[in-house]
């Protein structure tokens, strides 16, 4: 068992540089495809970061009335923390607000004018953030039905758009995906079925002498392995390569997305050799099987 | 086995037979019938022509014989084997008993003479301690010691052929099956890979070899079976290439 392991993994590696200029056809497209596959990967989950980033920002704002009393306020966050699409509650006091609308003044470069007020016009509110955008009317409407409540700030229909453009665009990234998953595995697969074609001789005489089909399989599918191996080797490598200057050049795109570049790489090099080495025996075990004894 | 069209007459051969068809038709998909009711027996140490007119049948009998395809009706067995019953798994084993080769010869051109004859002996599993004495002994036999580092194309047809057939012989094979082995290579060479085959049927091997070469046929005078739109029409000892008279 372990001499013919030790044996097809030879004849693999002999197999690979003998007919070089096949193999290494093979070896090239396999890296572009798994290039594109993965840069379509890191595309995809950068976008559906920012999608989620744009979710994020939707929420609820109450304005609440002046000089309600301290417990009708609590009982309220209280029921609202307690509902399912809620994800978190915050409570803006009129001091906050006024010193936040101060700041965004100066931040804008305009005077600040509220020295001048003899009195806080600002309300103060509850921001409530949502689980899903899509409970934005829910919320809404538990809200105006309370009676501490002044107004519920409507951006009803941006939500609703926002919305349907972030699942339109979810779904449209998912078949995507797909589309360039199966590209890649067609044109893979069928790179490596030439390379078994021009060894067609060499399978032919193997099958005449007297040649199992565990021998004859074995040996190409290591190589497929082989090629699959080398080739995400290498597309990693490439990936590496490109990381930091992209990297550099996206900060300050990338920093305000909850990106976890952790993961991301961790996810991509799983995908790269995964898919390197299963498209490899796949596309081997495949092409060699047309050739086995009927 | 009474084989009334053999010399002697009706006598029983007491020679084991190696290779017997019977009563076999080959229908190919296309509904063309390149065998039609083939018997045939040919014993242990047996030397059997196979003639006919180009598409009479002589390939479709030998892939019949390494069970690259299987019998349309009758029974073909190889070595006590009933082909058509054999499990896939026990095909390779089969295979090794018979030495096999083809006018093209069929040599791996990145391989040399002697990683060509080698060759066999790895696919089929041989511990590389066995596959070198094996593979000299086979140089020495076809007179190509001196060319075994030395790639096909750097070789003379014929001596290509005595590349491919020490590599039908590697396996020590109970039969030697040759589908116009001197198709590819002027008189002069032929008679040189005839008088190797004939070395190794002395050596005990059966060997059924398809042939046009008349001079061959009729100057040898071993046992020639004629086929004629997949059946036979002749078999004797001792016969031309053409039917006598
Ligand atoms: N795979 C196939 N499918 C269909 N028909 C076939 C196939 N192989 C052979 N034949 C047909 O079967 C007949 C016998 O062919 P075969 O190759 O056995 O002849 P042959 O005697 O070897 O001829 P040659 O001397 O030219 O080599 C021919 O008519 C051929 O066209
Ligand atoms: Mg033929």
């Amino acid at each position: 068992m372990l001499s013919f392991f030790l044996f097809s993994i030879s004849r693999a590696w002999q197999g690979f540089w003998r007919n070089a200029a096949m193999s290494l056809a093979a070896t090239a497209t396999m890296t572009l495809m798994l290039l594109l596959l993965s840069s379509f990967w890191i595309v995809q989950a950068g976008f559906l970061a920012s999608l989620s980033y744009v979710e994020d920002k939707v929420g609820v704002v109450a304005d609440l009335d002046d000089n309600i009393r301290q417990s009708a306020l609590t009982d309220l966050q209280a029921r609202l923390a307690a509902m399912p699409e809620v994800r978190a509650v915050e409570y803006v006091s009129k001091e906050e607000a006024l010193r936040r609308y101060r700041e965004q003044r100066s931040a804008q470069g305009q005077d600040d004018l509220t020295p001048f007020l003899n009195d806080n016009p600002l309300p103060a509110s509850l921001e409530v953030k949502l689980r899903r955008p899509a409970d934005y009317r829910t919320v809404a409407e538990f809200l105006g039905a309370e009676p501490i409540v002044a107004k519920v700030q409507n951006i009803e229909d941006t939500t609703d758009r926002l919305v349907s453009l972030t699942n339109f665009l979810r779904t449209f990234g998912v078949l995507l995906l797909a589309v360039i998953g199966s590209i890649v595995l067609f044109i893979v697969i069928n790179t490596i079925r030439l390379a078994v074609l021009g060894r067609a001789e060499e399978i032919e005489v193997m099958r005449l002498v007297g040649a199992s089909d565990a021998f004859i399989r074995w040996p190409f599918v290591f190589e497929g392995a082989l090629v699959g191996l080398l080739g995400a080797a290498i597309s990693l490598g490439v990936l590496v390569g490109a990381a930091e200057p992209l990297s550099r050049f996206m900060v300050g795109f990338f920093s305000i997305l909850p990106i976890n570049v952790g993961s991301i790489s961790r996810d991509v090099t799983i995908l790269v050799l995964g898919s390197g080495l299963g498209l490899g025996v796949i596309g081997a075990w495949v092409s060699v099987r047309t050739y086995l004894i009927r | 086995m009474p084989r009334g069209n053999r010399a002697g007459g009706a006598m029983v051969d007491p020679r084991r037979p190696v290779l017997v068809l019977n009563d076999v038709t080959k229908t190919y998909p296309n509904g063309r019938d390149a065998l039609k009711d083939v018997d045939l027996v040919v014993p242990e140490g047996d030397f059997v022509f196979l003639v006919g007119a180009s598409g009479a049948g002589k390939s479709t009998l030998m892939k019949l014989l390494i069970r690259d395809e299987l019998a349309t009706q009758g029974t073909v067995t190889l070595d006590g084997d009933d082909l058509a019953r054999l499990p896939r798994r026990k095909v390779p084993h089969v295979r090794r008993k018979i030495g096999i080769v083809f006018q093209d010869f069929k040599l791996l051109p990145t391989k040399t003479v002697r990683e060509n004859i080698a060759f066999a002996l790895e696919v089929t599993g041989t511990s590389r301690r066995r596959i070198k004495p094996a593979v000299n002994r086979v140089l020495a036999l076809v007179g190509l010691t001196e060319q075994a580092e030395q790639y096909p194309k750097q070789l003379s047809g014929g001596e290509q052929q005595r590349t491919a057939i020490a590599r039908a012989l590697v396996h020590d094979p109970r039969i030697v099956i040759a589908d116009e082995p001197t198709g590819n290579l002027d008189p002069l060479i032929s008679w040189e890979i005839l008088q190797l085959l004939l070395r190794i049927n002395e050596l005990g091997v059966t060997v059924l070899m398809a042939t046009h070469d008349a001079d061959i046929v009729t100057a040898l005078r071993k046992r020639v079976v004629a086929l004629e739109e997949g059946r036979v029409i002749r078999d004797e000892v001792g016969g031309g290439y053409h039917r006598a008279g």
